[in-house]
């Protein structure tokens, strides 16, 4: 079981290692040069060659991408072409927010959408599994920015109950920070819940058709207990992947919500880097953004491995 | 050789207002101060002004060389002064500098800097800071005000109160061009600019580019008489138009920029607010035409394509009614010597038909339009095939891709949109775009015309302000009649605060009080 795992994560590695290539090279051919897309319309030619100078632009790709990778994996991303300020340290705390508020959604998420799930796998077919369907499947199907919009103009505008701009800044009161995420956190809640529920619901239901749930039944476990109790332990391998995807989404996938909310995050700073040609933030994001998605996905592997004996072992 | 005094007409001109007011109006700082004072009562003391704004990016910085949109300006302007400000007429009047002198032919200049004006740092203002300043946007530098610079041979100390600057061509125009946002002033030999030392109202608490920036008032009173009103100031970007108007309704901001015109009228009537629209100071929107490359060298085929805009609907249409309509040059409706009488080319289809007929065109005409050039380019293009087609025009619209937009396709491509920024000056507006033929890199329609260099040269140099006038005039004329420019609307600034913020007047350049509402407004 060890090396699979180890497999795992060298293959991990790999992946990131390749994407690292990948964002180099995509973010080499964007159209456009950061000289001119951070001086404007109003540049002269004379500042373009000083400045694209000054940037180090002469220097061939292919070094540039060796001195990107070691700096990189000595934590050290470089300085932002257009106002020279360290990037790591303009990441790290939007990592944070980003990751605050993926986290305070996923805590609402999770237990709502898997709870439903299997909520709705015992009342399968009854009126409250429909209901259940029909909310988060009504919420998913509405683009995340309407949500957005909804919630501000009822729970914002109408009634005053949070703010419509999500403000948060170092030194921040913990509870502060919460109330001010809150709207947020309920549209992406509102927006992976459909998903995850929908996947619960139905490899629980996938097992209960299987013989040894049957055996359970004939033993005269109630159908609560047996879902529960024996179901849910062999339907959870695609549960916890599709709880990884999920959550995957809620870090790099919420540009849009950042926006709505003018909340600070990764999403915001990758957009704003790319309209500004600011290549190493952009490769910096692109880069934390992989980091996310392979780590969340490896270790929703490996836990299926461990959760799954039978994936253990060759067939 | 008598020294003209050239004291700003803010000072010289008694307007209705003050002498309600009864200001004595004698002194420049009088007339400044007692401007504020004009808009609702005496400015009060306290409060925390929340600005929510666009106009930024994480790419920002304080260096004033980095300059190019609206949030660095303003956080730079709490911080800092200029050498020269625009008054809310559109006149220059003394900011750090305080009053200036002119030699006849405007190539010799003298300017008192004022006294007893410090940094936060303690540091007393003097000639040196001034020229330190200047010269970090002259010789070999990225900075967008070099231009407005190339011109001055020398700056030179007079004494700790007074410069004396040397200019290879005269212009009358340079208290204007110092008046540049780019121009502040700093301590002399002061490079870090993540620790801003600058003689503003204000400073710096927090700045993350992108985000937010906070500014607390500097102890003990500020050297501009009743500004500089608020404890605290703190700019949220806020790059969404309708997250902007939300957070102005939910009043978690007091000010905005950029209201989408779309939603303008809805906000306005909202009573707690109020819509504060700066006419003619905008963007100015246009489509421009290489004339020396065929079918536009065409004169005929030109007068059509100007004929043939429909500029009122796309005013009425694209930009909600809040801009004026453009006629075909870069000078806006409320610049110092816009040309009034100057006729404006109507929507005619019967006149284009006539002029596309007498050209004899039949080659294709593409306009390749983004809004990537500026938000409603598409939509103002197909306003203009629609008003085309009326003339029996073709027009063959294209739509391109806004990224890479001014590398790729202005000044590439024969007939495109293009959007021109408001400039200190009628001079700067008309140089920047038509001045220098084909040397000048910014010539988007390929302008060449003998008799607008002359009669633009000759005016920067004119005491006359009639004469200056006329010349101005001419030069727009001709520019209309002859370049490739179809200009067609000038955007009007709109920003919206909450009922309780003063001072957000109309401004005689940019947005938000001249980008400068945080050290002009207060609370009611």
């Amino acid at each position: 079981m060890a090396k699979l795992i180890l497999n795992r994560l060298l293959l991990g590695v790999l992946t990131l290692f390749a994407v690292s290539i990948l964002i180099f090279v995509c973010t080499q051919i964007l159209p456009g040069d950061v000289a001119s897309a951070v001086l404007g319309q109003g540049a002269t030619p004379e500042a373009l060659v000083i400045f694209r100078k000054e940037l180090g632009l002469d220097v061939p790709a292919y070094l540039r991408y060796i001195h990107w990778l070691t700096g990189a994996l000595h934590g050290d991303l470089g300085v932002a072409l257009t106002n020279k300020r360290v990037i790591v340290d303009e990441v790290l705390p939007r990592l944070g927010n980003t990751l605050f508020l993926a986290g305070y959604a996923a805590l609402i998420a999770i237990p709502v959408a898997v709870g439903l799930g299997i909520f709705s796998a015992i009342n399968e077919g009854k009126l409250s599994d429909k209901l259940a369907n029909i909310v988060t499947l009504t919420a998913i199907s509405l683009p995340e920015f309407f949500i957005a919009y909804l919630l501000i103009i009822f729970m914002a505008v109408d009634v005053d109950w949070f703010p419509s701009l999500s403000t948060v800044y170092k030194g921040m009161p913990f509870s502060e920070r919460v109330y001010q995420t809150t709207l947020p956190a309920i549209t992406l809640t509102l927006l992976v819940a459909a998903h995850m529920l929908r996947m619960t619901r139905s490899s629980v239901l996938s097992v209960m058709s299987t013989p040894y749930i049957e055996m359970a039944f004939l033993k005269g476990a109630k159908r609560g207990r047996v879902i529960v109790r024996h179901a849910l332990p062999n339907a959870a391998a695609p549960i916890i992947t599709v709880v990884a995807l999920n959550l995957a989404y809620l870090v790099v996938g919420v540009v849009v919500i950042e926006a709505v909310f003018v909340y600070p995050g990764l999403g915001q700073l990758m957009v704003d880097a790319v309209s500004k040609r600011d290549v190493p933030v952009i490769q910096a994001c692109g880069l934390v953004f992989a980091m996310v998605f392979v780590t969340l996905n490896t270790l929703a592997d490996i836990l299926v491995i461990l959760v799954n004996p039978r994936l253990r072992h060759k067939r | 050789m008598a020294m003209i005094e050239n004291k700003t007409d803010s000072g010289l001109i008694l307007d209705r207002r003050q002498l309600i007011l009864g200001a004595s109006a004698v002194g420049l700082s009088a007339a400044f101060s007692s401007m504020p004072a004009m808009a609702a009562g005496a400015p009060k003391k306290g409060g925390v002004l929340r600005m929510g704004v666009e106009g930024g990016s994480p790419s920002d910085s304080l260096d004033p060389r980095t300059y190019a949109d609206s949030i660095p300006i303003n956080i730079s302007l709490m911080l800092w002064n200029c050498l020269v400000e625009v008054a809310d007429n559109g006149d220059a009047t003394g900011e750090l500098f305080e009053s200036w002198e002119v030699k006849p032919g405007a190539t010799e200049w003298l300017f008192n800097i004022r006294k007893g004006v410090t940094f936060t740092s303690g540091k007393t203002l003097d000639a040196d800071d001034v020229i330190y300043s200047l010269n970090m946007h002259r010789g070999e530098t990225k900075s967008p005000a070099k231009a407005l610079l190339n011109d001055i041979t020398d700056i030179k100390k007079v004494n700790a109160n007074q410069v004396q600057i040397t200019m290879s061509n005269g212009n009358l125009d340079l208290p204007f061009n110092l008046s540049d946002y780019h121009l502040i002033v700093v301590p002399n030999g002061f490079t870090d600019w993540s620790k801003p030392d600058g003689t503003g109202a204000f400073t710096m608490e927090e700045f993350q580019p992108g985000v937010r920036f906070v500014a607390k008032r500097k102890p003990g009173n500020y050297w501009k008489p009743n500004r500089g009103n608020f404890d605290r100031v703190e700019l949220r970007y806020i790059g969404d138009a309708a997250a902007r108007s939300q957070a102005l309704m939910t009043g978690q901001v007091d000010v905005i920029n950029r209201v989408d015109p779309k939603t303008a009228a809805l906000l306005a009537k909202n009573p707690k607010l109020r819509i504060s629209r700066t006419p003619g100071m905008g963007n100015r929107f246009a489509f421009v035409a290489h004339t020396d490359k065929d079918p536009y060298s065409n004169k005929d085929l030109m007068m059509a394509l100007k004929y043939g805009i429909d500029r009122k609907k796309i005013v009425d249409n694209v930009f909600s009614g809040y801009a004026s309509i453009g006629n075909d040059h870069t000078v806006g409706t409320k610049m110092k010597y816009y040309d009034t009488k100057q006729k404006q080319t109507p929507y005619d289809p019967d006149k284009a038909k006539f002029y596309y007929k007498k050209s004899g065109v039949t080659a294709p005409i593409e306009l390749q339009v983004s809004e990537g050039a500026f938000s409603g380019a598409t939509d103002a293009g197909q306003v203009y095939q629609e008003s085309l087609a009326k003339a029996g025009i073709n027009l063959d619209l294209k739509r391109v891709s806004g990224d890479g937009y001014w590398d790729n396709v202005w000044l590439k491509v024969p007939f495109c949109a293009v959007y021109w920024g408001n400039r200190p000056t009628i001079d700067n507006q008309l140089t920047s775009t038509f001045f220098g033929g084909l040397k000048n890199p910014w010539n988007d329609t390929h302008f060449q015309n003998e008799e607008f260099s002359k009669t633009l040269v000759a005016a920067r140099v004119e005491m006359d302000q009639k004469k200056r006038g006329a010349m101005y005039a001419r030069c727009q004329e001709l520019i209309a009649q002859n370049s490739g420019m179809v200009c067609f609307a000038v955007q009007d600034y709109l920003d919206a605060c909450s009922t309780k913020l003063q001072g957000l007047t109309i401004s005689g350049r940019y947005d938000l009080a001249d980008d400068r509402i945080a050290e002009k407004g207060w609370f009611a």
